[in-house]
């Protein structure tokens, strides 16, 4: 696996934001702090989707890359 | 004068990097994304003013619905002028400026930058809805409460990390004017940041929290903060893009690099002591107003030495105004810029502050740096920026920026003039007394007076914002249109 490092960092600071926000949002004392622990679940989860998706899509063009120049 | 240009002539020296965009040199994906966000942050902010701005003429607009009201607005208003809008300028701007002056593409990878964008627009989105929820820990331009404060403070660190490490990295041994500024600007928000938001919550999954200082210790901190938001965030961080993309849109060096150290040391010295001329007249004591009100006057010096630098960039260059709008918006925002760091320290001089304080003129002082130097430094910035990272040719109507430039200057106009109006009545209604020693005016009669300035405020912001609509249109087409693309695209 070719990854950055910083890549796998925020992905798992992205896990324990998830986890968190699932945390702040079950035991909520006002709507303010549920609408945040979701909202901070969300996010996290997107974020790590997004991270997933950009990865392949830079190996694949990276592949389309090379082989466009082997061939000139 | 020493003439240092920004040099970017000459092959890149930083790895090529494949991406869903194509083969760049440098991470421009995160400044498109940065722009886009200014743009639409714009637009909202603009709009919820001028909503305010009518609200307050006609108070009825607020429907008696509690998420409209003048007070969950405000705070929605002003931080996404200030964070969202002028902070993803700021973002976009500095990654921008750090790559092109480093040659060196983004420390920390891909998914850190991304986290710095996407994380400061989840901080925007979530502060804006807990003030419409009616949450607010009542400190002005840091309402938030304390979770939302923890998360800026994890996403502002790793701008930090982007941008310190990028300098570290860099392949060009100087480190530009601009980054100094860029730096200085996001070490001292962490500093402020963290100082002004010191709270206890009541609890761990609780919203709210109590300030950790009281009384006027409480009040101190709180504009030791406010006005360093603006000496830092506002200016200090859009005098960094000054400095980059001025020189850049003139074609020219800047003026005096020796004028740029000075004016640089000097201005964050004296900055960071100014705040107490926010407390004239109240229990703080008598030695802390007079030492905020000295340090308030003194700042003239730097504040109209990057002025000057500013404005004489254009040496050589002047003509270009006429065919470029675009700069024009940046040499004017320098010009209101020198116009509100005139205006400030005179309202800092505590006879005056007695006048001006609690009146519209403050708020006439604050939109012409808003409006006048953040906005049009920003929009100077956008239009010279979004030809350049999405590789077009040219803007798609030079025309329409023409015509955004004249709608806005003429909103500013409407706006500040109309409040420095009102403001100045205002103190002198408040002030009045008759023959036997009674207030002459009641407070409704000053509200009733200020009536009509307040319908020309609205009007003045009516037309910055269509000015906005006009630049989101433009960008637009400048993206999509056919006539903007490359040869051969």
């Amino acid at each position: 696996m070719n990854a950055h490092p910083g890549d796998l960092i925020i992905g798992l600071m992205m896990i324990f934001f998830a986890i968190l926000g699932l945390i702040l949002a079950a035991n909520a004392l006002d709507l303010e702090m549920s609408v945040f622990g979701l909202s901070l679940a969300g996010f996290a989860v997107a974020f790590i989707v997004g991270q997933v998706r950009r990865h392949f899509d830079t190996a694949e063009l990276a592949a389309i890359t090379t082989e466009r120049a082997r061939h000139g | 004068m020493v003439d240092i240009a920004i040099d970017e002539v000459g092959p890149p020296t930083a790895t090529a990097y494949p991406t869903a965009a194509g083969v760049e040199t440098y991470n421009e994906a995160i400044v498109r994304k940065a722009v886009v966000a200014t743009v639409f942050w714009g637009v909202v902010a603009f709009a919820v003013g001028v909503y305010l701005a009518l609200e307050l003429s006609f108070p009825s607009l607020n429907f008696g619905l509690e998420f409209l009201n003048f007070g969950r607005l405000r705070p929605v208003h002003t931080s996404a002028a200030i964070f969202a809008f002028g902070g993803s300028a700021l973002i976009g701007s500095a990654f921008h400026v750090v790559q092109r002056t480093c040659r060196a593409r983004l420390f920390g990878g891909e998914a850190l930058a991304d986290f710095v964008f996407w994380g400061y627009q989840f901080f925007i989105v979530m502060a804006a809805l807990s003030y419409v929820m009616g949450f607010s820990k009542s400190r002005e331009y840091a309402e938030p409460e304390w979770h939302i404060d923890l998360w800026l403070t994890i996403v502002w660190v790793a701008f930090a990390i982007v941008y310190l490490g990028t300098i570290l990295k860099r392949r060009e041994p100087h480190i530009y004017v601009a980054n100094w500024f860029y730096l200085a600007f996001i070490l001292t928000i962490a500093i402020l940041h963290i100082g002004n938001n010191l709270a206890l919550p009541v609890s761990f999954f609780g919203a709210k929290s109590y300030s950790l200082f009281s009384g006027a210790q409480d009040a101190l901190i709180q504009w030791w903060y406010g006005h360093n938001a603006v000496g830092f965030f506002l200016t200090a961080g859009f005098l960094g893009m000054m400095y980059y993309f001025i020189p850049k849109a003139a074609n020219r060096p800047v003026y005096s690099y020796r004028l740029s150290v000075v004016h640089f040391w000097s201005l964050i010295f004296i900055y960071v002591w100014a705040g107490p001329h926010h407390l004239h007249w109240t229990a703080l004591p008598d030695w802390a107003q007079t030492l905020g009100m000295a340090f308030s006057i003194m700042l003239w010096m730097p504040s109209w030495g990057g002025m000057i630098n500013g404005l004489m960039t254009l040496s050589g260059a002047w003509d270009k105004l006429r065919t470029d709008p675009g700069l024009r918006f940046s040499v004017t925002a320098v010009a209101f810029y020198g116009m509100s760091t005139f205006e400030g320290p005179v309202m800092s001089v505590r006879e005056v502050n007695a006048l001006s304080h609690y009146t519209d003129w403050t708020i006439g002082h604050v939109h012409s740096g808003a409006l006048g130097w953040v906005a049009f430094i920003t929009f100077g910035m956008l239009y010279y920026l979004v030809p350049v990272i999405w590789h077009r040719t040219k803007i798609y109507s030079v025309r329409l920026i023409s015509w955004h430039y004249w709608i806005a200057t003429l909103g500013i106009v409407l706006y500040i003039t109309s409040m420095w109006v009102a403001g100045i009545m205002q103190g002198l209604m408040w002030r009045a007394y008759d023959a036997n020693g009674f207030l002459q005016y009641s407070f409704v009669e000053a509200v009733q007076a200020a009536h009509p300035f307040y319908v020309m405020r609205a009007v003045g912001g009516i037309a910055f914002l269509i000015g906005a609509l006009l630049m989101a249109y433009n960008f637009w087409m400048t993206v999509h249109d056919k006539s903007t693309a490359p040869v051969g695209a």
